[in-house]
């Protein structure tokens, strides 16, 4: 059994409303990475998504975008975000994703990077800009079937039906549903038609509904509860790491996430 | 409609662009099939952008070289000074069907920025343009020409500041809006179907260039020389004579000052297959598949992706590339100026550049057709500068002194 789907039972257990984390690898540093993840792990997230670093990250907004840029800056190689997985795998009982651009993956071979992501103890992979339909060239969801590798299909809450349906068909372990059109990145409110959107969507779906994109509040978390299983919060964390001094990053990730956590 | 050049092309883009993809791409099928979106098309290419260009024969410079015969296909001579302006006026009779009520677009060198800026005010759209921090400095006249129509031109900061790093944040822009604006995109790279859409707006110069050579030579050019940055003049000029067997289409990149990395935009042969921007294709990239920087004089080639039907084309030898260095692009210009009367733009002069070589290792009888894909009004700061002309910086100062600024 997947981790994802143990971590997914516990939660719909208990009743609420789980928390997949996100973070940047090598930003700040490879060290803090490794800190930062088993912090979010301490202070309640059920999952990490970690980025692999890219040049030209389509989906992302002025947050992670510049996160990217300055791990990139320092040197961090695709090899490091493997390494800081392999690690974080032994250190730490929750599922990791790796989060990247489809670039990645495609230079470093679809299949042995999903069979490496796999060794590492990757339990999925979320490729924003690999959508279903050239998945006849590219071969990354047979590949994640192969290596048991969960690829989580990312669609937006505004998606027509006939899109969100092909991805349903698609998708295991949960779907990543955008809150908003746009990139991601901290917003005060979430889109006000969402609530609408998610029932819509859930229609299609038999597996869980995780929401990301411009969540930073315990509010926001609690609007989501019953209509998602899983909230996502990314740009947020990267806020917090940019905005701390550097013996403070820790302490302060650890009080922001305890804060969502329901 | 085909979605892919071989291996290449496609649209790896978030799910969320999906849909305006697929708008888009039902909205030029079905204007293909209109013969009143096509009479209004040509009304425009005809009576506001001043089409057909002419093909001139460049007599003192065939004279000056001894050797094949040149003639130059003249876009510089389009509206607007490029020939973005016809894809620009086809994208936005589809973005008006679509009843989108705003155009973004990205631009390197400033000229599909322009372009897009023009067309806006002519057909009454807003319009934003994306412009990396780098090329606004290095093509500030156009700037001010984009504001002077009414468009917004917002500074991109983040990346090489460069081309590609426009083209993501225009992406991003319309992630955010589009349900009411079109994305312009201004060459034949991106998702489909942005390059198959493009290279027919733009096939209308290759059209152009056989009919006018029947008229004067009676025959087909033996070559076609083009200037490749993401590749909309060279396919533009080259997809009417890619059946042609006899006829050889040369992609000109950019060498820039050298053959390190990061001192040019040649794809070929040092960049590898990628999926980068909506698009696989040939990228200049590292082994992790980052994209790398890039270097040319000329904005517009200073790009490190290149159209997929162009990465097909490379890959079955149709088109050959070559590249020519910052230079050697100076130098072109000088040379056409004072033997034709042409003061051509630098990315074209590139395929200028590569035409002075080739010519004199042609017998006369051979013909060379060069697309000089734009004027050069726009690099007048650029060119003074790698002229040492003095007495423009006198002028500069002599004009900023006047305006009572930078004291």
């Amino acid at each position: 059994m997947n981790l994802i789907d143990q971590k997914l039972a516990q939660i719909k257990n208990d009743s609420r409303i789980g928390i997949m984390a996100h973070t940047v690898v090598g930003f700040p540093s490879v060290e803090k990475t490794i800190e930062i993840v088993k912090i979010l792990e301490e202070a309640g997230a059920d999952m990490v998504e970690l980025q692999i670093p890219f040049s030209d990250p389509l989906a992302d907004g002025p947050t992670i975008m510049k996160a990217c840029e300055d791990s990139l800056a320092r040197g961090i190689k695709v090899k490091d975000s493997f390494i800081v997985m392999k690690k974080l795998a032994k250190e730490i009982k929750i599922p990791l994703l790796f989060m990247c651009y489809y670039n990645i993956v495609f230079k470093y071979g679809v299949e042995k990077f999903c069979k490496d992501a796999k060794e590492a103890g990757a339990s999925g992979i979320i490729v924003p800009d690999m959508p279903v339909d050239e998945e006849g060239d590219e071969h990354l969801l047979e590949y994640c079937q192969k290596y048991k590798l969960y690829n989580i299909q990312v669609i937006s809450s505004f998606s027509p039906d006939h899109r969100v349906k092909l991805n349903a068909e698609k998708a295991e372990g949960f779907v990543y549903v955008t809150s908003r059109r746009g990139t991601t990145g901290v917003k005060e409110n979430l889109d006000s038609q969402l609530s609408k959107n998610l029932e819509r969507i859930k229609k299609f779906f038999s597996i869980p509904i995780a929401v990301g994109f411009g969540i930073s509040s315990k509010e926001q978390i609690g609007s989501l509860l019953g209509k998602a299983e899983i909230a996502v919060i990314g740009s947020a964390i990267i806020d917090v790491i940019r905005d701390s001094k550097e013996n403070e990053i820790e302490k302060n990730v650890s009080k922001f996430l305890k804060e969502m956590v329901f | 409609m085909k979605s892919h050049f071989g291996k290449y092309g496609g649209a790896y883009v978030p799910e969320m662009l999906i849909p305006a993809l697929e708008e888009l791409e039902n909205a030029y099928i079905d204007a293909k099939k209109d013969k009143k979106f096509e009479k209004e098309f040509e009304d425009l290419l005809k009576n506001y952008s001043g089409r057909p260009t002419p093909l001139i024969f460049a007599k003192n410079l065939t004279e000056k070289l001894g050797g094949a015969k040149i003639y130059l296909k003249n876009e510089g001579l389009n509206h607007t000074g490029a020939h973005k302006i016809t894809h620009c006026l086809g994208q936005a009779l589809i973005a008006k069907r679509l009843g989108k009520k705003r155009l973004i677009a990205e631009t390197g060198a400033g000229q599909h920025g322009v372009a897009t800026a023009t067309v806006a005010a002519k057909l009454g759209f807003a319009c934003t343009v994306y412009m990396g921090e780098e090329d606004i400095k290095r093509q500030r006249p156009n700037v001010f020409l984009m504001e002077r129509l009414g468009a917004k031109v917002a500074p991109v900061g983040f990346g090489s500041k460069t081309l590609k790093d426009a083209v993501n944040a225009a992406i991003k822009d319309w992630i955010e809006n589009v349900e009411d604006t079109h994305y312009l995109l201004g060459s034949v790279v991106g998702p489909h179907p942005f390059p198959t859409m493009n290279r027919d707006f733009q096939s209308i110069v290759g059209s152009e260039i056989r009919k006018q050579l029947r008229e004067t030579e009676g025959l087909l050019p033996d070559y076609v020389v083009a200037c490749v940055g993401g590749g909309s003049n060279a396919m533009g000029a080259f997809t009417n004579f890619i059946k042609d067997k006899s006829v050889k289409l040369i992609g000109v990149e950019a060498g820039g000052r050298g053959k390190k990395i990061g001192d040019n935009a040649t794809r070929f042969p040092t960049g590898s297959v990628g999926v980068v921007e909506g698009y696989k294709s040939y990228f200049l990239q590292d082994s992790d598949g980052q994209l790398q920087k890039t270097h040319s004089i000329s904005a517009g080639l200073d790009y490190p992706g290149i159209g997929p039907e162009l990465s097909l084309l490379h890959d079955k030898k149709r088109v050959g590339f070559v590249s020519v260095t910052d230079m050697e692009a100076v130098e072109a210009v000088d040379v056409l100026s004072k033997t034709e009367g042409i003061i051509t733009a630098l990315e074209s002069a590139h395929a200028v550049s590569y035409a002075l070589k080739l010519a004199p290792t042609l017998s006369k009888e051979k013909v060379i057709v060069v697309n000089l894909s734009g004027r050069g009004d726009k690099d007048l700061f650029i060119l003074a500068k790698a002229f040492n002309d003095k007495k423009f910086y006198e002028f500069l100062k002599e004009y900023i002194s006047e305006l009572g600024i930078g004291s």
